[in-house]
């Protein structure tokens, strides 16, 4: 109990961060500080992870607490936050170069990007599931400035649509927050997740059940679960690439986050006959399914990869539904997802840079145009598609498995058919982009030796991942599995 | 108290079918800031026999950002925007009223289908917060002008606080104001969004925001 603390400072340290850049004059400077007080937070968040990993859960006064399952989340999130923050220099290189990243644009920039990190701590470490609902919400409203930092017709399109389809998804979940709270009515601290995970079996079902449909509906929203994704594709696509890693590689996840800490709840007031889970196995299908019909007819490249993360994030939903080994995978899927989807919108960010266009038409040859970038995608891209021997392969095999176990037969048909439509339609586009000649375009900068680390680490994760699972990760998380699956 | 709570539901009502009938975005703002302010005051109704401090601390924040920060910033955004009407919303004001009165006695049916457990608030308050949802998002999908959505917005935001003030009662002082600073930044972002829109485009239609397809 005694690393308490850390707690505050983990929710606190991004917030003090913010002054320093609204003082820092020069672009390149505040791009700088950022990154450093992402890996300062990113050391913050292992020592609370190491603190949970030998205590169990870490407490600090009635609203901080980190479980396992939160704990795995803030692993996942810093690494996003780490790597899409220190990319963020060399994607910003030129427009700094050529003026139009203004000083007081990279302040608003800066200030907004650990304003969200602060925001995305708040939800992980938050207890009372209303500030969770708080810091989603906000997460929304920090991050819908940062689609516009190109300031495109276009990109105030995608942000417009982002704040208002958000805002009022979220809220459906703020209903059901209070739903949920209304159904803990005489029980005490009807918010305190750690409370009403307890007295679970004392609540109204049919209150929870109406509250769980409203969570599900707004979290879902934010989560980009079909067919509440409209805004994703316009918002990811339209973001500057930092940006968009971040959102499809985390924020997603961080709503879906949300949806896991209702499910051991609604579980087990309703004596556990998986009604909760049935509604989000539909809602996965569903994602996987609208995601392929999108995929195969798309020639945004940005677009293609924001429709592979309501694919993704369906899998994770459909994971989650199946429980027992599927819980497990979804988890596992989550961290890959991360992985694999950050780098891809890194690299795709670099290339549309270069060729002017995210048309994947008029991208040809990225391979000789680009090595690091071109290759950086065509790999992420097959990875997130499943190929083996990558991390994603794994976990969706253990999905795949999950539902052979559950008998769950037409799921498995439709998962089967959704992943082969999205493997085909995404690889032909890919391939065409990746091999060809270029077209006469000057070539590229040669990447410096921060880009290529930026590049190989991440992939050189989710292979290690696809071949071995380290013993702590499998603990991590099946611990993390076990707070979703009803250990109580 | 139960007489103040429904003298406060009545209001609720007349302004949500007020805010569907009216055109000038100026007067739809005004209507929303004397909803919001009934909305303020209505936590001082339903502990009216224990004023606790934190209750009128809060009673007070909500009135002064709802019924005078956010019509303030509203009214600015609007002048920056320079648009005085919503015209030719996709869903006429007189059939929007008759929508509107529609979802009043779905409202009602379903207020008296629904049991929350446990809840000592009147009868009325439950449809009347649904209701107030119903109207924010008719609201929202109904009208053209970005500013206008907003308002949809903030009404849908004060039928969901109608509902946790009276149904829920006990929400820690910490989340309530979080979400009140939440809905303070929402505004705000917004009102910056309707800026820049009107700066972009010449007006602030939001069905012409339709570049983005597929």
């Amino acid at each position: 109990m005694s690393e308490g603390w850390l707690l505050w400072a983990l929710l606190g340290w991004p917030v003090a961060g913010i002054l320093p850049c609204l003082a820092l004059r020069s672009p390149r400077v505040n791009l700088g500080w950022t990154s450093c007080v992402v890996v300062a937070q990113a050391l913050l968040a292992s020592a609370v992870i190491r603190a949970v990993w030998i205590a169990g859960s870490l407490r600090m006064g009635p609203v901080l607490f980190v479980d396992a399952l939160s704990a795995f989340h803030l692993g996942v999130m810093m690494i996003v936050f780490v790597t899409s923050t220190l990319f963020a220099p060399s994607y910003f290189r030129h427009a700094i170069e050529s003026g139009e990243f203004t000083p007081w644009g990279a302040r608003r920039y800066a200030a907004l990007w650990l304003g969200a990190l602060a925001a995305m701590t708040l939800v992980l470490l938050s207890d009372n599931l209303g500030l969770m609902w708080v810091g989603v919400e906000a997460t929304t409203l920090l991050t819908a400035m940062l689609i516009y930092v190109h300031r495109t017709p276009a990109s105030l399109e995608a942000m417009w649509k982002y704040l208002l389809i958000c805002s009022v998804g979220v809220a459906f979940a703020f209903m059901g927050t209070l739903l949920v709270a209304a159904a803990g009515r005489g029980t005490q601290d009807a918010l305190t997740w750690t409370h009403v995970r307890k007295a679970a079996g004392m609540l109204d079902a049919n209150t929870l059940k109406l509250g769980f449909l409203f969570l599900l509906v707004g979290y879902g929203t934010k989560a980009g679960l079909a067919p509440m994704h409209s805004w994703l594709p316009d918002a990811h696509s339209q973001a500057p690439a930092p940006v968009s890693g971040l959102f499809s590689g985390f924020m997603l996840s961080a709503a879906l986050y949300c949806i896991m800490r209702y499910v051991p709840i609604v579980e087990a007031a309703t004596g556990g006959t998986g009604w909760s889970l049935r509604l989000l196995t539909f809602f996965g299908v569903a994602s996987i399914l609208v995601a392929g019909a999108f995929i195969v007819s798309q020639r945004d490249v940005k677009r293609l990869l924001a429709y592979s993360s309501v694919e993704h994030l369906g899998i994770v939903a459909l994971g989650i539904g199946l429980g027992k080994v599927g819980l497990f995978a979804a988890l596992f899927h989550t961290l890959n997802h991360a992985l694999g989807k950050t780098l891809a919108f890194l690299c795709a960010g670099r290339l549309g840079q270069h060729y002017g266009t995210y048309d994947m038409t008029r991208m040809q040859g990225a391979l000789r145009a680009s090595p690091l970038w071109g290759a950086g995608l065509m790999i992420c891209v097959l990875a997130l598609l499943g190929a083996a021997p990558f991390g994603v392969f794994v976990s969706e095999f253990l999905i795949v498995k999950a539902a052979v176990e559950a008998r769950a037969t037409w799921t498995l048909v439709l998962l089967l058919t959704g992943l082969a439509i999205i493997f085909i339609g995404a690889l032909r586009h890919v391939i065409g982009v990746v091999y060809g000649l270029p077209p006469a375009t000057p070539a590229a900068r040669r990447p410096g030796p921060v880009e290529v680390v930026l590049v190989v680490l991440p992939l050189a994760a989710l292979l290690v991942l696809g071949l071995w699972m380290p013993d702590g990760l499998r603990r991590a998380i099946e611990e993390a599995a076990a707070v979703v699956g009803g250990k109580p | 108290m139960s007489l103040l709570i429904e003298s406060a539901m009545v209001l609720l009502v007349l302004t949500n079918l007020t805010l569907l009938g009216l055109s000038r975005l100026r007067s739809c703002i005004r209507v929303v800031a004397v909803q919001g302010i009934v909305l303020g005051l209505l936590p001082l109704a339903a502990h009216a026999d224990d004023l606790a401090p934190r209750i009128i601390l809060l009673a007070g924040g909500t009135v002064a950002l709802k019924g005078f920060v956010f019509p303030w910033m509203l009214l600015r955004a609007l002048r920056v925007a320079n648009v005085r009407h919503e015209v030719e919303p996709i869903v006429g004001y007189t059939l929007s009223i008759v929508i509107g009165i529609a979802g009043f006695g779905m409202s009602l049916w379903v207020g008296s289908r629904l049991t929350i457990p446990g809840a000592a608030a009147p009868p009325l308050v439950l449809p009347v917060a649904l209701f107030t949802i119903l109207v924010g998002l008719f609201v929202i999908v109904s009208r053209r002008k970005a500013l206008t959505q907003v308002l949809g917005y903030l009404v849908l935001e004060n039928g969901m606080y109608a509902f946790g003030i009276v149904l829920v009662g006990e929400i820690p002082m910490l989340v309530e104001l979080g979400v009140l600073l939440d809905v303070f930044v929402a505004v705000l972002v917004m009102g910056i969004a309707i800026y820049h829109i009107s700066r972009e485009y010449d007006h602030i239609d939001v069905d012409e925001l339709d570049a983005l397809r597929g």
